[in-house]
């Protein structure tokens, strides 16, 4: 079938350099891929094209760009998925990075986040002779972060990155929380110390982009909401994201729904007066507006059964 | 000025593992890839890594034996002995380094079966064992003091009076063309795999070191022994692990028979891969096949097993083919996969020119003679990459830089790639001479190979040759021109073609993945030695070398 | 008649006391019978899952328990109750034994989840159960003059494997589908689909209310007269703090937000004070005195 494949270009050595689009009429059956429409397109079409790719076979990293929106791995996308009566599909960069040249983008901040978290084992103590011993499930576990392959999906569309450039992103926390989990590295407490840091594991925003995208199945975002659990556990609980999560828990203990009012002061602290008045503005004009959540806030009738739950399942320290 | 004692070209596991090494020894290493390191092709090995292990009852005589098996006595036994003496060694350091392999009950290292061995002993990380590797070597070359520079293209290696002084490459991102200086250079560039097509090789495997190291004058080895993998999926080519039969997966013929069992009965789907490639190929041939292809069955392991070992082939049936791997078998045909030879060296990585390292499968020890038993790649680039990086830091010290015209010197190869920018569009494209060659190869030096057809081909890649000193490159800027980068490794690929074509010719016997049909037997009386093939101004020149026989005399291999 | 058993949510009670109102009309309206479920808890709104995922899961179980007994599916008005519900159902009904063990902590309650409720947003009610064109014959002030980009919120589109968008392909494009039912037309933004910054408010404001002024200014840009959102956490955020992101880009939007029940109840023909559109944060008048005229 007829395919016509939209790519957005840029040439920063045009005279003006601006993005612009081109569209291209290639032929598709069943199992081409995304891929191996840019590589026929590349190779048959317009050689000017340029973008990154290798294995065809997504355990390389190199193709990710937007498709129809979304990034992806343009060689793990058949074509006839995702426009299965032919008609044209979208092909952008991703984003959240700088484009260089058409889809190849300027992946090195990307790199710079990874290193950033010290990406490396550190066992305690001498090496043993042998292999470290370590539980099959523990390896297997890992395995499911290990199979990133750091290709960059998720951070093209992480919508915190969108607004703040020094978040760490998805890509960088997974793989924090591969030697935070690893059971062979010493220095879990000290990694989430650092990790909870500002632009760490309490600025995601929990969009699920970065689930939603991945073609490997890593799921950075349930990732970081585990280490922001064991950083809680291991004591940084001052975090006002802590205190956030630690406030919720509590409310809906309490009354098994939750209350908006006391929200943000338990998250905030009562005497914290400089976040307190941060509200006040938004709050004044609800009140004024009769949209303030309810001053007593009603509790379940049967909040009891909720109570046992909780106090069973969420003991309070 | 951008200057090393040792200057690794190529971030995969021997590149990677080579610039560990120098920078422990203490050399100021640096470390270029055209790709970022993460993106090499080392990613692509599914199965696992071998090793003997004493504390499992495991020998490393009986590794090695397997080898030498494996590799139709064509390996070099005193290579094949180290390599298989410190797989133990090698191993652990990798697991000590943070690499997530597979465990045991008791939270040892666990093992699975793999082809042409007696024994299980490969180690392994789901079905992605080279990626979970080649990540963990990053995360220490990010850990290091190693300079790493990131989508360089080396275009050329500086020779000076008979010496390797250092590298010229190409910034991919701006074009601008660098000399940068090195006592020694340790080629770990990988295979060739694009030379034919199709291949289960990704699209960067373009055989740069070993064609640019052959044009530097260094002999090439065992070129015409070239791996079919038996399972790479019908169609893209993309390969299916042989740990797949590993865990247990029959191949199939149209009536859903075992062939294997006429052609390897005791080791059935686990002989030995040019084995297994023929046997396919006898049976497609003989009409026993469906549409080119055989049938790899896995649906007897079982949906839990294949999710939890196979994860990734289960991805590829699904993304690729649509085909739920534990519901239907899949299609598969042999396929280019590897090649056992390249640039000569010791098992220190020396080449016969002084400066010039090789590790990985651009070189040739040789541990893999006429055919590589499975999961010994990976074992092979992380040995002899350390070797490698701890000989040429070794050498530096005692070595000083010589003085170099930096300016004539990038000026001279800034002029030949603007010469290539400038030609005029004459109808013929990069991809086209390419696709021509490739063909051509995987016709005439595939499973099966004779004289006829590989005159045919050798007499291509040289028309071939011709047109590529004309063919024009549509991209004319300087910013990230792939369109360049592929016009380049074009270059360095025929210049492989050519060496592998050249020394097939001469081998006149059937030897591992050397099939002839003119000269089906093996013939150890005239050719238990290695082809060697020089570039020399009149052409290709072939010489031999004996092949190093200790403590298995050569006898006839069945499985 | 379609009957189901509402589950309203803490905010549409709570924060956006106008939404609750706002959907029981226009469910009246389109003869959706809701039964209240009075006992049901909060869902945990992937806050209590980020510190207690079996926590999280036993809560809604017991909810998914109840309508069990009461032998109806489930409707939800707020798109993070949706998501929640649906991953915590995909986790229960993917695996037996997880919900054999989530079972027993209901079983002092006499409750016991069989793995068969259905949890669907209003939402995707209209468009599945209910038929555009049936909705069709309940718009008595289409909405023809009215630019409207729609804003989904992230628990109701990701991640799309929990909720079924197999099956239902139709559920990504389901609120501009609905929007074009009542007349309006769609401003296809490409923020339709991020997050709103909800989530991240206390925790960093600066972040969030950018997000905010992202949305809105790239929505105002392409001329929406308002922004119309399943969800009313992203409502909370979107228009409870576009004042600061106003003053934070120094763009004067002032887009109106409005909760999916007051677009469709503005179609019905629905008094607008009656849907609490007065009682917003950015003032919805001239967008009222569009959308009907006097």
């Amino acid at each position: 079938m007829d395919l016509a494949v939209k790519v957005r270009r840029y040439d920063p050595e045009a005279k003006e350099p601006i993005p612009y689009w081109s569209e291209y009429k290639v032929e598709v059956d069943e199992y081409t891929t995304v891929l191996d429409t840019l590589i026929n397109i590349r190779e048959d079409i317009d050689g000017t094209l340029s973008l990154r790719c290798s294995c065809r076979s997504a355990i390389c990293g190199s193709c990710s760009m937007r498709v129809n929106g979304h990034a992806q791995l343009a060689c793990k996308t058949r074509v006839s998925e995702i426009a299965p009566d032919g008609g044209s599909v979208t092909i952008e960069p991703m984003g959240n990075m700088e484009v260089i040249k058409d889809l190849v983008v300027d992946m090195t901040p990307f790199w710079d986040k990874v290193k950033a978290v010290d990406p490396w084992l550190q066992p305690e103590g001498p090496e043993p002779e042998g292999e470290y011993l370590a539980p099959n499930e523990d390896m297997l576990h890992l395995a499911g972060v290990m199979g990133c392959i750091l290709c960059g999906a998720c951070v093209s569309d992480c919508t915190v990155l969108e607004v703040d450039s020094n978040f760490l992103g998805p890509a960088a926390l997974a793989k924090a929380y591969r030697f935070v989990a690893d059971p062979r590295d010493s220095q879990e407490k000290p990694r989430l110390d650092s990790l909870r840091q500002y632009s760490g594991i309490w600025d995601c925003t929990r969009c699920m982009e970065c689930v939603q995208v991945c073609p490997k199945g890593v799921a950075p975002m349930d990732r970081i909401m585990v280490m922001r659990d064991l950083a809680m556990n291991a004591g940084f609980d001052k975090e006002i994201g802590a205190r956030h999560t630690d406030a919720f828990v509590e409310l809906v203990s309490h009354s098994g729904r939750l209350d908006e009012l006391k929200l943000p002061v338990k998250t905030v602290g009562m005497f914290n007066i400089r976040a307190m008045q941060s509200f006040a503005p938004v709050g004044l004009r609800a009140l004024v507006r009769g949209k303030m959540p309810p001053i007593f806030h009603k509790m379940l009738p049967n909040v009891e059964n909720v109570r046992r739950i909780f106090r069973k399942l969420e003991p309070k320290k | 000025m951008l200057e090393h004692d040792v200057l690794v070209v190529g971030a995969g596991l021997a590149g990677m593992r080579a610039a560990l090494a120098a920078t422990e020894m203490g050399a100021n290493t640096g470390i270029i890839s055209k790709v970022y390191p993460v993106r090499s092709h080392s990613n692509a090995a599914q199965g696992g890594i071998n090793a003997a292990l004493v504390d499992r009852g495991d020998a490393w005589e009986e590794h090695a034996y397997d080898t030498v098996k494996g590799s139709d006595y064509l390996g070099d036994q005193d290579s094949i002995e180290l390599m298989c003496q410190v797989a133990g060694e090698e191993l652990i350091s990798l697991e000590h380094m943070g690499v997530i392999f597979n465990r045991d009950d008791e939270g040892r290292l666990g093992t699975r079966a793999f082809g042409g061995q007696r024994r299980a002993r490969t180690f392994f990380v789901a079905d992605f064992t080279g990626q979970a590797i080649l990540h963990v070597l990053y995360e220490q070359l990010l850990k290091s003091e190693i300079t790493s520079y990131e989508e360089w293209f080396v275009t050329s290696l500086v020779m000076q009076e008979g010496k390797c002084c250092g590298v010229l490459a190409m910034e991919i991102r701006t074009g601008r063309v660098y000399l940068i200086k090195a006592k020694t250079v340790i080629l770990c560039t990988g295979g060739l795999g694009r030379v034919f097509e199709p291949s289960t090789n990704a699209l960067i495997v373009t055989g740069d070191g070993i064609a640019l190291a052959y044009r530097a004058g260094v002999p090439l080895m065992d070129m015409e022994m070239v791996q079919y993998h038996p399972t790479t999926l019908k169609g893209s080519g993309v390969l299916i692990t042989e740990g797949a039969r590993g865990e247990g997966a029959y191949l199939l013929n149209k009536d859903g028979e075992r062939f294997m069992e006429r052609y390897a009965p005791s080791m059935m789907e686990l002989a030995s891969r040019d084995v297994v490639s023929r046997s396919e190929t006898i049976e497609i041939a003989e009409g026993n096949g469906i549409n080119g292809s055989v049938l790899l069955d896995c649906r007897h392991l079982g949906e839990q097993l294949i999710k939890e070992k196979l994860s990734q082939i289960y991805d590829i049936g699904l993304d690729l083919l649509g085909i739920d791997i534990t519901q239907e078998p899949i299609p598969v045909q042999p396929g280019m996969h590897y090649q056992m030879g390249g640039i000569k060296t010791d098992v220190d990585g020396l080449t016969s020119v002084p400066g010039i390292y090789a590790a990985g499968e651009c070189a040739c020890v040789s541990v893999h003679g006429g055919n590589r038993l499975g999961a010994n790649s990976l074992l092979d680039t992380v040995v002899f990459g350390h070797r490698a990086g701890n000989h040429a830091a070794e050498v530096s010290k005692g070595t000083t830089q010589e003085p170099l015209d930096v300016e004539e010197l990038v000026g001279q190869e800034e002029k030949r790639l603007a010469e290539i920018l400038s030609r005029d569009a004459n109808g013929d494209r990069v991809a086209r001479i390419r696709l021509d060659m490739g063909t051509a190869m995987n016709a005439h030096l595939g499973v099966y190979r004779d004289q006829n057809g590989m005159k045919e081909a050798l007499d291509t890649i040289q028309q071939l040759k011709e047109r590529y000193t004309t063919v024009p490159v549509e991209d004319k800027g300087r910013t990230f021109n792939t369109d360049m980068v592929f016009d380049l490794e074009l270059g360095l690929m025929l210049d492989c073609a050519e060496a592998i074509a050249v020394s097939a010719l001469e081998r006149k016997e059937s030897r591992g993945a050397h099939s002839r049909t003119d000269f089906p037997e093996r013939n150890d009386a005239d050719w238990l030695k290695h082809i060697l093939v020089t570039s020399t101004p009149e052409g290709p020149k072939i010489s031999y070398s004996p092949v190093v026989i200790t403590q298995w005399t050569p006898e006839e291999r069945k499985y | 008649m379609s009957k189901y058993a509402f589950f309203p949510g803490c905010v549409s009670r709570g924060g956006c006391p106008e939404l609750y109102p706002a959907a029981m009309q226009v469910c009246r309206r389109l003869g959706i019978e809701l039964e209240e479920m009075v006992g049901a808890s909060c869902t945990g709104a992937g806050v209590l899952q980020e510190k207690n995922q079996f926590l999280g899961d036993v809560l809604n179980a017991r909810t998914f328990a109840m309508a069990e007994w009461m032998g109806l599916p489930i409707m939800t008005i707020c798109s993070t109750c949706q998501g929640v519900m649906s991953q915590a159902n995909k986790r229960l009904t993917d695996d037996p034994e997880y919900l054999a063990r989530v079972n027993a902590e209901l079983a002092e309650e006499y409750l016991e989840y069989k793995g068969t409720t259905v949890v669907k947003h209003l939402l995707w009610i209209i468009i599945e159960d209910i038929g555009v064109e049936t909705l069709k014959t309940h718009v008595r002030n289409p909405l023809t003059h009215l630019k409207v980009a729609p804003f989904y919120g992230c628990y109701i589109l990701r991640p799309s494997n929990a909720l079924g968008f197999k099956d239902y392909p139709g559920r990504e494009t389901s609120l501009e589908e609905l929007i074009e039912a009542i007349g309006g037309e769609v401003v296809n933004f490409s923020g339709k689909s991020r997050c709103c910054g909800f989530p991240i408010l206390t925790i960093n404001e600066a972040n969030s209310v950018a997000m905010v002024g992202k949305h809105t200014s790239e929505a105002a840009d392409m001329g929406a007269d308002a922004m119309v959102t399943p969800c009313p956490l992203c409502h909370l955020n979107l228009d409870g703090y576009q004042p600061k992101a106003m003053a934070q880009s120094q763009r004067k939007t002032n887009l109106p937000i409005l909760h999916l029940p007051q677009l469709m109840g503005l179609a019905m023909g629905l008094d607008p004070d009656e849907l609490g559109l007065q009682k917003h944060i950015i003032s919805t008048g001239d967008l009222v005195s569009k959308a009907v005229p006097a």
